[in-house]
C-alpha cells in the first residue's frame, strides 16, 4: 500500500525531472528517466505525435529500453497507437488506456497533450489508479516542456540554418545590435575577416564604427549624411585589411522580440567601379575619335545600334539619334553595294581596308574605308565596324594618276618629239660649240626619260601596298644584283662582304631599291674607280633576332645635305628638296617592306643602312624569286 | 559450471589455466580478495594468454560454498562465452556510456549481465542508468562495487590486465532470478536535499545535514555522533531514497567534514531522503527474502551467485553468519563477493546501485 506522502514525494521527485534539456530528445529522455525511477518502472517510451496527409504518425521521441519494439510490455503498449485520424479522435477521448500483456506486465499510456502520448510499463506490479490521476498534472508539465524544446529546436535550427547562410555569404557581412545607444558587432563572417582583417574574437561588442569608417557621402542639401541612415544600398569607400575599397552597402534592419538588429553587407564592387572607369574612358576615346565607329545588324536593311560622334561628323548628321531613323542602306551611293559589302563581312567575318562610295545625311558623296568584324551577340549577328573618310586621299590619288599620266605619257611624247628634232639638228649642225648645246638638250632629254621612268615605279611601289608575305635570301639577293652591276658598270667595283645566310620579309621593290642605290653610288661617284661594298649584319640599332641590316658603302663624295635631310625627315620644302626621285624610292620601298634607312658618314664616302624584319616565320612565308622585272 | 576456490595466487594461475583448459568453459568469472600478486605483470600476462574471456574483479572478501574468504580467489567457468565491454574513464561525465553498449544484445538471446565497477570511480550511477536506459529489464544484472576499503588501485579483471577507473559488464545467456533486499527501516524524515554535489549531502531541509542527521540519531538511540565516531555510530543510520512500491535505496553515509556528510552513491538534490535503521533480524529477513526471491522463479537454478554488501558484515559482526546461513541452499553451490555497493535489478522494476543490500542471483545453467 502506498501512503500518500510516499506518493507526493515520488510525484515531487518526478517533477524536478521535467524540464528544458538541450534538445527535445534529452527533455524527453530525462523526464522519462524520472518517472521510471521514481514509480519503479520496468519500462516507458515518448511519442511525438504528428498529423499527416495519409494520417496520424507516433514517433518515437525517448524509450527505455533503447529498442521498444523488442519489448512484450511496450510493443503491446505500441500497438494501442493509432493511425487514422478518426482512430485518433477515439484513441485520445480513451486515454488513459490501462493494460496488461500475458506475462503479468502493465502498461499505461496517458496523453500529453499537444504533444503526444506517455507509455509507462511496469513488470510485476500496477501503478494504482490514484498515483496515476495524479501524474496527470506533470504530463502537461511535460507536454509543454516538449513543446516549448520543439519550437526551441525549430528555431535553434532557423538560426542554425541563418548561421549557416551567414558564414556560406561570398561578401564581408556583420550582424550587429544596438546597445546603450552605440551600434556594436555581434557577428562577422569569414570574409568579413578576410577583407577587413577583424575576426569575429576581435571585432565582437566593438561599435561598428570602430572597424568600419566608410568615407561619408554627402547629401543633396550639402549635410553629411551617416551610413546608418537607411536602408537603401549605397556606394561607400572603406579601408580593407591592405587597402581601400569600393562597396556597395546595405544595411537591413532584423527585428528580434528582444532588440533591433543589423545586417550590414558589403558588396565589394572596386574591380567593377575600375571597370566602369576604364569603360568611360575607352567610351570617351572611342567618341572624341576622328574616325567613325558604328555597330550595324547586317543585310540592305541594317539598322544602326550605335554610332560615336565621329560618324556622326563625317556623315554630317546632326544627332546620334538621328541614325536610328536610317537604314544603313542609306549611307551607300549604290545600294547594291551595301549588299556586297555586308554578304563579304558575313562570308570572311572581317574586313580591312575596304574602300567605299557612300553620302552623307544629306547626299554629298564621301570615299570612305571601312574595317570590321562580325560577331555573335544574343543569338544575332551584328557588325562592329570602324569607318574612315578618305575622300581627301582619294581625291588627292586621282591628282596623283593625273599628274602621272602627263608625266609619263604626255612628257614622254614630247621628249620623243623634242629627241627626233634634236637628231635632225643635230645631223645638220657641223659647229662644233653648236654640236655641243645640240648634245646637252639630249643629255637632257634622257634625264627626263628616266625620271619619267621612275615616277612609273614609283607608282607601282605602292600599287604593291604595304603587306609583304613573301620571304627574301639575302644571299641570293645580292648575287643578281652583283651580276646585274657588272654588266651595268664594268668599270665599277662591287664588294659583297662575306655574311652568314639570313633571309627578310621582302619581295622584288627590295632588290629594286638596292640596284637604285648601287646605282647611284656609281653614277655620282667622282673617284677614277668607283667602288661600292655591300654587307649584311645583325642589326645594331633594333633587336638583333628580328632585324637585318644590309648596308651599302661608297667612296664618293657623299649624298647633298638638303637632300639627305629631306630623306630623313620625310618631307621637302621648296627651299629644302633632293635633286631626283632615286632616294625617295629607296625611302618608300623600305618603308613599305616595314624598315627603315640610316644614312651615316663613312671614312671612305658614304654609308647607307636599310634596317629590314629578319624572316622568323612569325608571318605565313611564301617562297619568294626576286627579280627585278 | 565448475567453481573453484584457492587461496593463493600460485594456486589461480593454474586453475585458470585449467578452467580455460576445459572444454565445457567458454568464459570465465573471477573474484578475488587483494593480493599484490595479482597486481603483478606475471598475473596481467596470465590474464593475456587466457584463450576465453574473463571478467571480474577484486573485493574485500569473497564467498565460496557459503562462506566468506578473506584471502583467496574463487573462479568460476561459464558454460557459455560471455559478451564483455570494457567501460574506461569512469569518472570521465563526457564518457557516452550509451554508445558502448549493444542494445540487441536481449534479442540475441543473453538474459544476464554481470557488471562490476570501481567502486572509486566517481560516475557509477550515470553508468547505471545508462545500462537501464538501453536494456531496461530485458535483462538481470547482478554485481557491485570493486575494489577495497582502503584505496584504489586497479580491481576488475579482463583479458588485458588488471584495471581501475572502469566498469566491466558481461553478458551471457543463462537465466538468473535475482532477489534485491536490505531490511533496513525509515524511522525518521522524509528530508529534501536542499544542497548536495555528487555523493556530498551538505544540507537538509535548509540546514547542515551533519546536524540534522545528529538530532535524528540522538532522539533514535541517545546517541550522540561526532566526527570521530562517525563511522561507528553511521554504519548503523544510512540513508534511504524513497520509491514508490519498492525497498527505498540505501545511501551508506561513510565521513563527515564541515557539517556535510560523504556517502557511497549520489545524494540527488531536490530529493527526499529518509533516515533508515536496522536491526540483526530486519536484516537477515532480508536476506532470506533475496534468497526465496531469487530460487521463486521457474527456472532450474545450479548455482547461487550472492552480492552482500561488506558494511552489513560490519554492521552484523558476528551475526554475519546468520545472514551466510540465510543466503545458503543446501543444494546449490554459492559464490559471491561483500561489495562495496551493489548493483542488481529484480527483473522488474529500475535498476539502481544500492548500499548495505544483499542480492542473492539463482543462475540457471544453459
Amino acid at each position: 500500500m502506498i501512503d500518500r506522502q510516499q506518493r507526493i514525494q515520488a510525484l515531487y521527485e518526478i517533477s524536478l525531472s521535467i524540464g528544458p534539456k538541450e534538445t527535445l530528445e534529452a527533455t524527453a529522455d530525462n523526464a522519462l528517466s524520472g518517472y521510471l525511477q521514481k514509480l519503479n518502472c520496468s519500462v516507458g517510451a515518448i511519442f511525438q505525435r504528428t498529423l499527416e496527409d495519409d494520417g496520424i504518425r507516433y514517433e518515437v521521441t525517448a524509450t527505455i529500453p533503447a529498442s521498444p519494439y523488442g519489448n512484450d510490455t511496450l510493443r503491446a503498449a505500441i500497438d494501442h497507437l493509432p493511425d487514422t485520424v478518426d482512430e485518433q479522435l477515439s484513441f485520445v477521448t480513451d486515454l488513459p488506456v490501462t493494460g496488461a500483456t500475458d506475462n503479468g506486465s502493465h502498461y499505461y499510456l496517458m496523453e500529453l497533450p499537444d504533444f503526444g502520448v506517455l507509455v509507462l510499463g511496469k513488470r510485476g506490479g500496477e501503478i494504482d489508479e490514484i498515483t496515476r490521476s495524479a501524474l496527470k498534472p506533470l504530463n502537461e508539465k511535460l507536454a509543454e516542456a516538449c513543446r516549448s524544446q520543439l519550437v526551441e529546436g525549430q528555431l535553434r535550427t532557423e538560426r542554425n540554418r541563418f548561421e549557416a547562410v551567414f558564414d556560406a555569404i561570398p561578401e564581408p557581412v556583420a550582424n550587429t545590435v544596438i546597445e546603450h545607444g552605440e551600434e556594436r558587432v555581434k557577428r562577422v563572417n569569414r570574409t568579413f575577416e578576410t577583407t577587413f582583417g577583424y575576426d569575429e574574437r576581435t571585432a565582437r561588442d566593438r561599435p561598428i564604427d570602430d572597424l568600419i569608417n566608410p568615407e561619408v557621402e554627402t547629401a543633396t542639401d550639402g549635410s553629411p549624411t551617416s551610413l546608418h541612415d537607411g536602408s537603401e544600398p549605397r556606394e561607400v569607400r572603406c579601408e580593407t585589411a591592405d587597402s581601400v575599397g569600393e562597396f556597395l552597402f546595405r544595411r537591413v534592419p532584423v527585428d528580434t522580440p528582444d532588440s533591433r538588429e543589423y545586417i550590414h553587407h558589403y558588396v565589394d564592387i572596386t574591380s567593377q567601379k575600375q571597370r566602369q572607369e576604364e569603360l568611360e574612358r575607352y567610351e570617351r576615346l572611342v567618341e572624341n575619335l576622328p574616325i567613325g565607329v558604328y555597330r550595324t545588324t547586317p543585310g540592305p536593311e541594317g539598322e544602326f545600334r550605335l554610332v560615336n560622334g565621329g560618324l556622326v561628323d563625317i556623315l554630317e548628321g546632326t544627332s546620334r539619334d538621328e541614325f536610328q531613323e536610317l537604314s544603313v542602306t542609306d549611307i551607300y551611293v549604290d545600294p547594291d553595294e551595301r549588299k556586297r559589302f555586308s554578304d563579304q563581312l558575313l562570308e570572311q567575318g572581317s574586313v580591312d581596308g575596304v574602300e567605299l562610295r557612300l553620302q552623307t545625311v544629306s547626299g554629298n558623296p564621301v570615299w570612305c574605308e571601312v574595317s570590321g568584324i562580325a560577331v555573335e551577340e544574343h543569338g544575332e549577328t551584328v557588325f562592329e565596324l570602324a569607318l574612315q573618310d578618305i575622300t581627301e586621299r582619294k581625291e588627292r590619288q586621282q591628282q596623283l594618276a593625273v599628274l602621272n599620266r602627263v608625266l609619263r605619257h604626255n612628257l614622254r611624247n614630247a621628249m620623243n618629239v623634242i629627241r627626233g628634232n634634236t637628231s635632225l639638228l643635230s645631223d645638220g649642225i657641223d659647229n662644233e660649240a653648236l654640236q655641243a648645246h645640240v648634245t646637252a638638250i639630249e643629255q637632257r632629254v634622257t634625264n627626263l626619260e628616266q625620271l619619267s621612268e621612275k615616277a612609273g615605279t614609283v607608282r607601282s611601289l605602292f600599287d604593291q601596298g604595304r603587306e609583304v608575305n613573301v620571304t627574301c635570301d639575302v644571299s641570293e639577293l645580292l648575287g643578281e644584283l652583283e651580276s646585274e652591276f657588272q654588266e651595268t658598270h664594268p668599270s665599277a667595283t662591287l664588294r659583297i662582304d662575306e655574311f652568314d645566310p639570313v633571309a627578310v620579309w621582302a619581295d622584288v621593290r627590295l632588290k629594286m631599291a638596292l640596284m637604285e642605290l648601287v646605282d647611284n653610288a656609281v653614277v655620282h661617284n667622282d673617284q677614277p674607280e668607283p667602288v661600292v661594298t655591300v654587307s649584311v649584319d645583325a642589326s645594331e640599332t633594333k633587336p638583333a633576332d628580328s632585324w637585318v641590316d644590309i648596308s651599302i658603302i661608297d667612296n664618293g663624295p657623299g649624298i647633298p645635305d638638303d637632300e639627305r635631310r629631306a630623306i630623313e625627315t620625310g618631307k621637302e620644302t621648296p627651299l629644302q628638296h633632293g635633286t631626283g626621285l632615286g632616294l625617295w624610292l629607296v625611302y618608300w620601298t623600305v618603308s613599305l617592306l616595314g624598315g627603315e634607312i640610316t644614312i651615316d658618314d663613312h671614312p671612305t664616302g658614304t654609308r647607307i643602312i636599310l634596317t629590314l624584319p629578319r624572316a622568323s616565320g612569325d608571318r605565313s612565308p611564301q617562297a619568294a624569286s626576286v627579280d627585278a622585272n | 559450471m565448475e567453481i573453484t576456490y584457492d587461496s593463493t595466487v600460485d594456486g589461480l594461475r593454474e586453475t585458470l589455466a585449467s578452467t580455460a583448459g576445459s572444454a565445457s568453459v567458454n568464459g570465465i568469472l573471477l573474484l578475488a580478495t587483494p593480493d599484490a600478486a595479482l597486481l603483478s605483470d606475471d598475473f596481467e600476462s596470465v590474464l593475456r594468454d587466457l584463450d576465453v574471456p574473463i571478467f571480474g574483479g577484486i573485493f574485500p572478501e569473497i564467498l565460496h560454498d557459503g562462506q566468506k574468504k578473506e584471502t583467496g580467489a574463487v573462479t568460476v567457468g561459464l558454460p557459455s562465452e560471455p559478451v564483455v565491454t570494457t567501460v574506461s574513464d569512469l569518472s570521465d561525465p563526457e564518457t557516452a556510456f550509451r554508445e558502448l553498449f549493444d542494445p540487441d544484445l536481449p534479442t540475441r538471446g543473453y538474459e544476464t549481465a554481470f557488471v562490476f565497477a570501481d567502486t572509486y570511480a566517481t560516475t557509477i550511477e550515470a553508468f547505471i542508468e545508462a545500462l537501464f536506459r538501453t536494456y531496461s529489464v530485458e535483462m538481470n544484472f547482478v554485481g557491485g562495487g570493486a575494489g577495497t576499503l582502503e584505496a584504489q588501485q586497479p580491481c576488475l579483471f579482463t583479458n588485458e590486465g588488471v584495471i581501475e577507473d572502469a566498469a566491466v559488464v558481461a553478458t551471457i545467456p543463462e537465466p538468473m532470478e535475482i532477489g534485491v533486499n536490505h531490511g533496513w527501516q525509515e524511522i525518521a524524515g522524509p528530508f529534501r536535499v536542499t544542497d548536495a554535489e555528487g555523493s556530498t549531502l551538505k544540507a537538509l531541509d535548509g540546514k547542515p545535514a551533519f546536524s540534522v542527521y545528529r538530532d535524528v540519531i540522538a532522539e533514535a538511540s541517545g546517541e550522540t555522533v561526532t566526527e570521530e565516531n562517525f563511522f561507528e555510530v553511521a554504519k548503523s543510520y544510512p540513508f534511504g531514497i524513497g520509491r514508490m512500491a519498492a525497498e527505498q535505496i540505501v545511501r551508506d553515509p561513510y565521513s563527515v567534514s564541515d557539517g556535510s556528510m560523504s556517502c557511497f552513491g549520489e545524494m540527488p538534490e531536490g530529493e527526499f531522503v529518509s533516515v533508515l535503521e536496522g536491526d540483526t533480524d530486519s536484516l537477515v529477513g532480508a536476506a532470506q527474502t533475496a534468497h526465496e526471491h531469487a530460487l521463486g522463479g521457474e527456472s532450474d537454478p545450479e548455482a547461487l551467485c550472492v552480492f552482500d554488501c561488506v558494511s552489513r558484515v560490519l554492521y552484523l559482526e558476528d551475526e554475519f553468519d546468520r545472514e551466510l546461513a540465510a543466503l545458503r541452499s543446501e543444494t546449490l553451490p554459492l559464490f559471491g563477493a561483500l561489495t562495496i555497493g551493489e548493483i542488481a535489478n529484480d527483473g522488474s522494476g529500475h535498476l539502481d546501485y544500492y548500499n548495505k543490500t544483499a542480492v542473492v542471483g539463482a543462475l540457471s545453467g544453459k
